[in-house]
């Protein structure tokens, strides 16, 4: 029991310095999938993300409602820990 | 030799401080990320989400030594997004096991009714959620990504799926980002308080966590799963676990290893959709042929107990064929054949059904 607090200020830490790094790429770097603007290419994107990160657990389903498929993309990054550009592309694609 | 004694005194009580100070620390460093990750750029989700009904309802038939069991189940799950960082999420396991008694007779049997999950989660910034409530623990994959009947491949559960498995009462971190171009990682870890058992109600306190890293060009994952029992023994159980789809083909191959004081075993399993066949391509691209093996070893608890807890009683290999035929999307029929070799007797296992995934939306479909 006492080794809890030890494992989650660990955690905290290693999470901090990656949030931290993180913040710090974004002031200097601009990540070319995540500020596309060309929808194509964030459709061709959404596609490969939804192969690779869906893909792993059942075959793609139909498209529903965008607000359906929102809320099922946001269960989907609890459920399966999808990164958050991942279930943006993915949103994106499965709503066009 | 008092010097020593001394600074030895010292030292200790400087550890005990430590240790004190240690649930502080934690507790501050959690709120600094907190406070410091609402300060990121927290987009909202390009559509509003809104609350779904969603779910399984399946009808299989399945003869296991001879024993016809009528198994009718539906799961439905209710999603309630509150905001852009909060989700209410719920599954509820209704199961009718029908069979005829021993003299002949009817079809009869219970209706076992389940609270898979009950759960709030709040997405605190693209590292970390945070859940609370009952959840399904996250011990390997099939238990959390795998279980769903229009998901499964093979409806007959793996032989080792009870261990370390059934629902958790507490709370959860969980999360998962790119580490680089190559690789995303993805971690649970948990703290439950209770438990409910496999058989009915046990309490129980545990942690645990689960590690794995997903490399998206390969489209290969693996990870490692674990859980400490709190109370009495202090038992650990340690899980292994691989999912691999390799881009060129449409395969699916899956795995998981688990050793516990329980029990140890594995199984692995691939599906293949018949897509590239060059002959009855219209029917081929719906099917799915799919294979498990898989092999159990007793722990050191009594068959007695193993068997009350859903495991085999003695050591157990097993083979499993399926043929899958994808109707249409989220109704799906599903066949498999398997059969069971152990000390207490080999038998076989037909299983044929149909399985239906369903979505109800429970408010205004169109965009905000």
């Amino acid at each position: 029991m006492r080794r809890i607090p030890i494992l989650l200020f660990a955690l905290v830490l290693v999470l901090t310095a990656f949030a931290r790094s993180a913040n710090k790429k974004e002031a200097t770097a601009v990540s070319p999938v995540v500020h596309a603007t060309d929808a194509d290419t964030m459709r061709a994107q959404g596609e490969q993300r939804f192969r690779a990160n869906c893909g792993r657990c059942h075959a793609a389903p139909q498209k529903f409602p965008p607000r359906a498929m929102a809320t099922v993309v946001r269960h989907m990054r609890v459920r399966a820990t999808i990164t958050e550009e991942d279930m943006r592309l993915v949103l994106f694609y499965m709503t066009q | 030799m008092g010097l020593q004694l001394s600074y030895l005194y010292a030292h200790a009580g400087l550890l005990r401080r430590w240790r004190r100070a240690l649930p502080q620390l934690a507790a501050l460093s959690l709120l600094t990320f907190f406070v410091r990750a609402h300060g990121y750029a927290q987009t909202a989700d390009p559509e509003k989400p809104i609350p779904i009904l969603s779910g399984t309802a399946g009808f299989l038939t399945s003869v296991t030594a001879g024993q016809t069991l009528l198994d009718t189940q539906i799961n439905p799950v209710l999603l309630l997004p509150l905001g852009n960082r909060w989700l209410v999420e719920s599954r509820g396991e209704f199961e009718g096991k029908f069979q005829r008694p021993p003299g002949g007779g009817p079809f009869g049997g219970p209706v076992d009714k389940h609270l898979d999950y009950l759960q709030v989660d709040y997405i605190a910034n693209p590292y970390v959620t945070i859940t609370a409530g009952r959840f399904l623990t996250p011990f390997g994959i099939f238990n959390e990504r795998l279980y769903p009947e229009w998901i499964r491949a093979l409806q007959p559960d793996p032989l080792i799926l009870p261990i370390a498995t059934a629902s958790s009462d507490g709370a959860m971190l969980r999360g998962g980002f790119a580490v680089n171009a190559q690789a995303n990682l993805n971690y649970a870890a948990y703290v439950s308080v209770t438990s409910i058992g496999v058989n009915g109600v046990e309490s129980e306190r545990h942690v645990g966590g689960r590690l794995g890293f997903f490399f998206p060009h390969p489209r290969l994952e693996i990870g490692a799963s674990w859980q400490k029992v709190l109370q009495d023994d202090r038992k650990n159980a340690v899980g292994f676990h691989v999912a691999w789809q390799p881009p060129a083909l449409p395969l699916s191959v899956h795995s998981e290893f688990v050793r516990s004081n329980q029990g140890s075993g594995y199984w692995i399993e691939g599906a293949y959709r018949l897509s590239q066949a060059h002959f009855w391509q219209k029917a081929m691209r719906h099917t799915e042929v799919v294979a498990r093996s898989q092999q159990f070893f007793n722990g050191n608890i009594t068959s007695d107990t193993a068997q009350s807890l859903g495991l085999p009683g003695a050591n157990t290999r097993e083979a499993d064929f399926g043929v899958n035929y994808f109707v249409k999307d989220g109704f799906k029929a599903v066949s498999s054949y398997g059969r069971q070799f152990s000390s207490a007797g080999n038998f076989n296992q037909w299983t044929v059904g149909i399985v239906y995934r369903f979505l109800v939306p429970l408010g205004r479909e169109g965009t905000p």
